[in-house]
Order: structure tokens, then C-alpha cells, then sequence
């Protein structure tokens, strides 16, 4: 297992972040010894190990809208300005 | 600085009030922190006025809480409404909380004082203290070596004597490993024990909140104020608080030690030697010493750097501008707009992400995230099994101790290896405490670890109890 500096860019990039030429090189060395003592796990037997399967479904209340006045009036009032019953965020671009 | 049992005791019967206390915590700080850096940003009016309200709460003849008038500083990671939550990093430079976290009500409702936040590694990602954007802290002991890290500035406020406890959060050793190398008492419960409700996330299935003190009795006092069931925290465990330091026993009898088979192979000399002087006090004490097997556990700190990164790398997705952190005003294109909003993360910070998105890409998932979870379900496996052998695990805390300021490059490979036996605690969702056992040569604290099953942190915090009074 080996991590070089096109690996750090494209990580980079998946993380929308910007990666220089600089901190590439700096990172590349650091990660290849890091994924060196990674490369350990490669030596544990896992095949009968099976992950804790989670149901989500059991603690996780329903994604419904909330039919609540009160806190939908709650919730606007936090927001300076409305329009027409929305909340006006701010612009990005 | 009086203990948080002296300082409970003299507020409650009225020896003292909670603003002399609250006062005296504010004039050290005021003295030692230009140096040591302990504390980011004081709360100076916020506690006076704290202070008053717990005294006018005693003259009205009200019962006062478990903590009356304790001054408290809090990692820069925990929100407290109304004040800023930082994590130490230029991205949240200007973030004020929006509501306050379950760990600093509960300290509010038990009449504590919030002194102030402490200094941190950005985001809680470091073992020194050194990515903090607000710089280094300093540890009390040696001005010229690092406090350890993430939760160094609580760490150090302990230690200088500035408040009598601080909060810390310890995802991979950042309450045990600083409170060894300052020479203070670090715990971090099991995970679920404390809510992490309002807690800055770095990785959610090893974040816990913990407590740092300058005694035992303290350290579990304030724990059974924080333990507990929240509803706020799905991860947090329904299960009885118990009134931690009423569990100290005279004696050890019936405590079995493990003493895991290989863990002080390699280990510097005087560390070893004052962990085998602490497994010798524990067997005088009554304790039946076993030697025990975790043959995984010594996967723990590479499936730590990958599991941990790869959650951050998910947590931290909330900082682009739009949810949480900086926003880049002059971008032209959506992209641009990320990139520029993301870019006042620090470069361990960015390391970290890096790390976790590469170990969830596509090509990558299954030898190294997938590989990562697997081994961590043999280390969890291993570690209920011991338990089923004894009670308690005695370990080093950290290979070192506290080394000189700029010593260890902050993102080298060799400063991870300072989590080598804290992040077994993580990875295993174990109760581990430090508790300073000692000093080598140059008169640097030692700590040692003492690692227990989930919601059994009374049987970790008695045996700390009985080496803290042996030395």
C-alpha cells in the first residue's frame, strides 16, 4: 500500500480542498510512512470477523416534516429577512 | 489552588464565597497564562457574575450543587451559548455557540463556575499542543516542553494551579496523555458515559469528553456530575451513576490487575521501571497480579489514524462556508467557493482529511477502512475477553515523557506513536484514567494507565486512588 503525491491531490480534490505543489510533497513523504505501518493490518487474518450491522431504522425517528406552528414560526423567527413564507439565507455566489 | 472537595466544602458552609474562590482562580491566570497559554479566552464577567448568583443562591439559604463555586476551565471544543468554540482554528475563528453543550449545563446546574476555554490542537488532531492557531502551550512543569495534546491548555491550567479541574475531550488519548506529561489526573470514561452533546466532532466513534484534575477524588467527583443518559446523544448509555469516590476501598483484595504480555517490550527504561513499581503497589495493596493477552491490541494506533481520519474527513465536511466556518467571499465559481472556504485549515487538519479520504475511495475502502473496522472488532474482542479474566489493565500511558517544544515535528510519524497505548482505550471504547506515578531523570512527570471495561470506571478510579496515595 503506497500513497503518492497524484493520490494526495486527487484526496485533495475529493475533500474540495486545495492541495499545493508544497504540501503535496510535504504530505506524500508523511503518508508513505504512515501507510507503511498501515500496511500491518494486511497481516490480520479478518476473514470470519463480520462488522455490527446497525439498524438505523430502529433509533432513528421518521424523516417527516414537522407539522408544528409554533416551532415553524420559531425556526423563522431566527431568520432576518422572509419572503412569501421562506427563510432568506445567505447568497453564495 | 484548593481541591474541588475544599472548594465545596468552604463555599457550601461559607468559609469562603464562590466569588474569593472565582476571584483567586482569575488573579493566577492573570499571572501565569501570558506564559504557559493555558487559557485562549478568559470569562472573566460571565464567572463573577456566575460567582454571585451561587453566593446569593447560599444566602438565601438554597441548597447549593455538588460543585459549588468549583472554577472550571473547558476545551475550546465544548459549546457554552454566547461564547465562542474556536477549536483552536482559524476556520472558526469567529464562531459563537449557539446553545450550550449537556457537559457544561451540568456543570452550570451543580453550581460550577466556567472560568474560561482552554487551549487545544486544531480540531483536537495533535499530541503536543502545537497546531493550536492561538500557539503553544507550555507546560507548567518544564516551560520549555510541550503540555501533550489535544487537551494541553486544560492540561497545563491544572497543573499551573489555575482552576482546580478542566474538561478535555480524548479521542485517542488527548485527556490521558497530556494529564501524564503534566503531571495532573486525565480520565476518559467509557464511551457513551458522557454525553457529547455540543461537543466539536473529530471522530464519533472514539470522541469522549473527560475530565482533568489534580487529585483522584476530584476527577471522580466531577465524572459523576457529567455521567449520564441524554437524550440528546443517542450514544450516550441508560445505565445508574455511581457516587464514584464513595466506591474507594481500604485495600485492593480481590482486584485483578492484567498486566498485558509484551506491552513494555522497547519501553525507555524509567518508564518501565515505574510501571512495574506501580504493578508492585497495587499487589501490596491486595491486588492479584495476571499476566494477560491482547495479541491485537498492537493494531490499535494504525486503525485509529485510519478510522479516526475517515470520520473527520466526514465530520469536517461542515466547514464550506455554507454550514459552518469561513466563507470565501471573492470566489467566482463553486468550486473556487469550496476550496477558498476550506483553505484556513491547518496542515495537520488537512493531513488528517487526506488520510480519511483516501482510506474511503473507492480502490482503497476495502484494504484500508474496511480492513481498519475489521481489526477493530478483533481488538474489541480481545479486550472483552480479558475482562472476563480481570478487572482492571495496567499500562504505560505514553512511551515518553514530555518533550522539548519543536523537538518532534508535529506531523511526523513519530508524534502518532505518543498515542501508541491511549488510542487502545479509544478503539476498544474502554474507561482508561492516568494518574501520575512518579518522575524520571529531568524531573518530568510520569503517568500510568489504568484501562477498565465500559461503565466500570469505579474500579479504574479506586485503583488510581490507591497509587496516588502510595507515592
Amino acid at each position: 500500500m503506497s500513497i503518492t503525491k497524484q493520490d494526495v491531490a486527487l484526496s485533495g480534490k475529493l475533500a474540495k480542498m486545495a492541495v499545493t505543489e508544497q504540501e503535496a510533497s510535504i504530505y506524500e513523504a508523511q503518508l508513505e510512512a504512515l501507510f507503511k505501518w498501515v500496511k500491518e493490518l494486511s497481516a490480520v487474518n479478518t476473514d470470519n470477523v463480520k462488522l455490527t450491522n446497525v439498524n438505523l431504522a430502529a433509533h432513528l425517528r421518521k424523516d417527516v416534516p414537522a407539522e408544528d406552528a409554533a416551532l415553524a414560526a420559531q425556526l423563522r423567527a431566527v431568520f432576518a429577512e422572509q419572503e412569501k413564507d421562506c427563510a432568506k439565507v445567505k447568497k453564495v455566489l | 489552588m484548593m481541591t474541588v472537595s475544599e472548594i465545596v466544602k468552604a463555599v457550601t458552609q461559607g468559609t469562603q464565597t464562590a466569588e474569593q474562590i472565582t476571584r483567586e482562580s482569575l488573579k493566577v491566570i492573570a499571572e501565569k497564562n501570558p506564559r504557559i497559554n493555558a487559557f485562549v479566552e478568559v470569562f472573566e464577567q460571565d464567572a463573577l457574575a456566575q460567582a454571585k448568583a451561587i453566593d446569593e443562591k447560599r444566602s438565601r439559604g438554597e441548597k447549593l450543587g455538588a460543585l459549588a463555586g468549583v472554577p472550571v476551565g473547558i476545551k475550546d471544543n465544548l459549546l457554552y451559548k454566547g461564547h465562542k468554540a474556536t477549536c483552536c482554528s482559524k476556520m472558526l475563528a469567529n464562531y459563537v455557540a449557539s446553545y450550550t453543550s449537556t457537559v457544561v449545563e451540568k456543570l452550570i446546574a451543580a453550581d460550577a463556575v466556567i472560568i474560561g476555554r482552554t487551549n487545544m490542537d486544531e480540531f483536537a488532531m495533535g499530541s503536543s499542543n502545537q497546531t493550536s492557531v492561538y500557539g503553544v502551550v507550555h507546560n507548567p512543569v518544564d516551560e520549555t516542553c510541550v503540555p501533550g495534546g489535544s487537551s494541553g491548555g486544560s492540561a497545563a491550567a491544572v497543573a499551573a494551579g489555575m482552576v482546580p479541574v478542566a474538561l478535555g475531550t480524548d479521542t485517542g488519548g488527548s485527556v490521558r496523555q497530556p494529564a501524564g506529561f503534566c503531571g495532573v489526573v486525565g480520565i476518559k470514561p467509557g464511551y457513551g458515559r458522557i454525553s457529547r452533546y455540543g461537543v466539536i466532532a473529530f471522530a464519533s466513534s472514539a470522541d469522549q469528553v473527560g475530565v482533568l484534575a489534580a487529585n483522584v477524588r476530584d476527577t471522580a467527583d466531577v465524572l459523576e456530575v457529567l455521567a449520564g443518559k441524554d437524550v440528546h446523544d443517542s450514544t450516550s448509555l441508560e445505565a445508574p451513576v455511581p457516587a464514584y469516590s464513595q466506591q474507594f476501598t481500604a485495600d485492593l483484595k480481590g482486584l485483578k490487575v492484567g498486566l498485558p504480555k509484551g506491552f513494555l517490550d522497547g519501553l525507555n527504561e524509567t518508564i518501565k521501571s515505574r510501571v512495574e513499581a506501580a504493578a508492585q503497589t497495587l499487589k501490596e495493596k491486595g491486588a492479584e497480579l495476571v499476566e494477560v493477552e491482547v495479541p491485537y491490541a498492537k493494531y490499535s494506533a494504525p486503525c485509529y489514524y485510519i478510522i479516526t481520519s475517515a470520520e473527520a474527513s466526514s465530520n469536517l465536511g461542515r466547514y464550506d462556508g455554507i454550514r459552518y466556518g469561513y466563507t470565501d467571499t471573492q470566489a467566482q465559481d463553486l468550486n473556487a467557493y469550496y476550496e477558498g472556504s476550506r483553505a484556513p485549515f491547518g496542515l495537520e487538519v488537512k493531513k488528517r482529511i487526506i488520510i480519511g479520504t483516501y482510506a474511503l475511495t473507492s480502490g482503497r475502502y476495502e484494504e484500508c477502512f474496511l480492513k481498519a473496522m475489521k481489526v477493530r472488532e478483533l481488538i474489541r474482542e480481545d479486550f472483552k475477553k480479558v475482562f472476563t479474566q480481570v478487572d482492571v489493565l495496567l499500562t504505560p500511558t505514553s512511551p515518553t515523557t514530555a518533550f522539548k517544544i519543536g523537538a518532534v515535528e508535529e506531523n511526523s510519524l513519530a508524534l502518532y506513536l505518543a498515542d501508541l497505548y491511549t488510542c487502545q482505550g479509544n478503539i476498544g471504547g474502554l474507561a482508561g484514567i492516568s494518574v501520575p506515578f512518579g518522575k524520571d531523570e529531568k524531573n518530568l512527570p510520569i503517568g500510568v494507565q489504568l484501562y477498565g471495561p465500559i461503565l466500570q470506571e469505579e474500579k479504574i478510579l479506586n485503583a488510581a486512588y490507591h497509587l496516588e496515595k502510595s507515592i
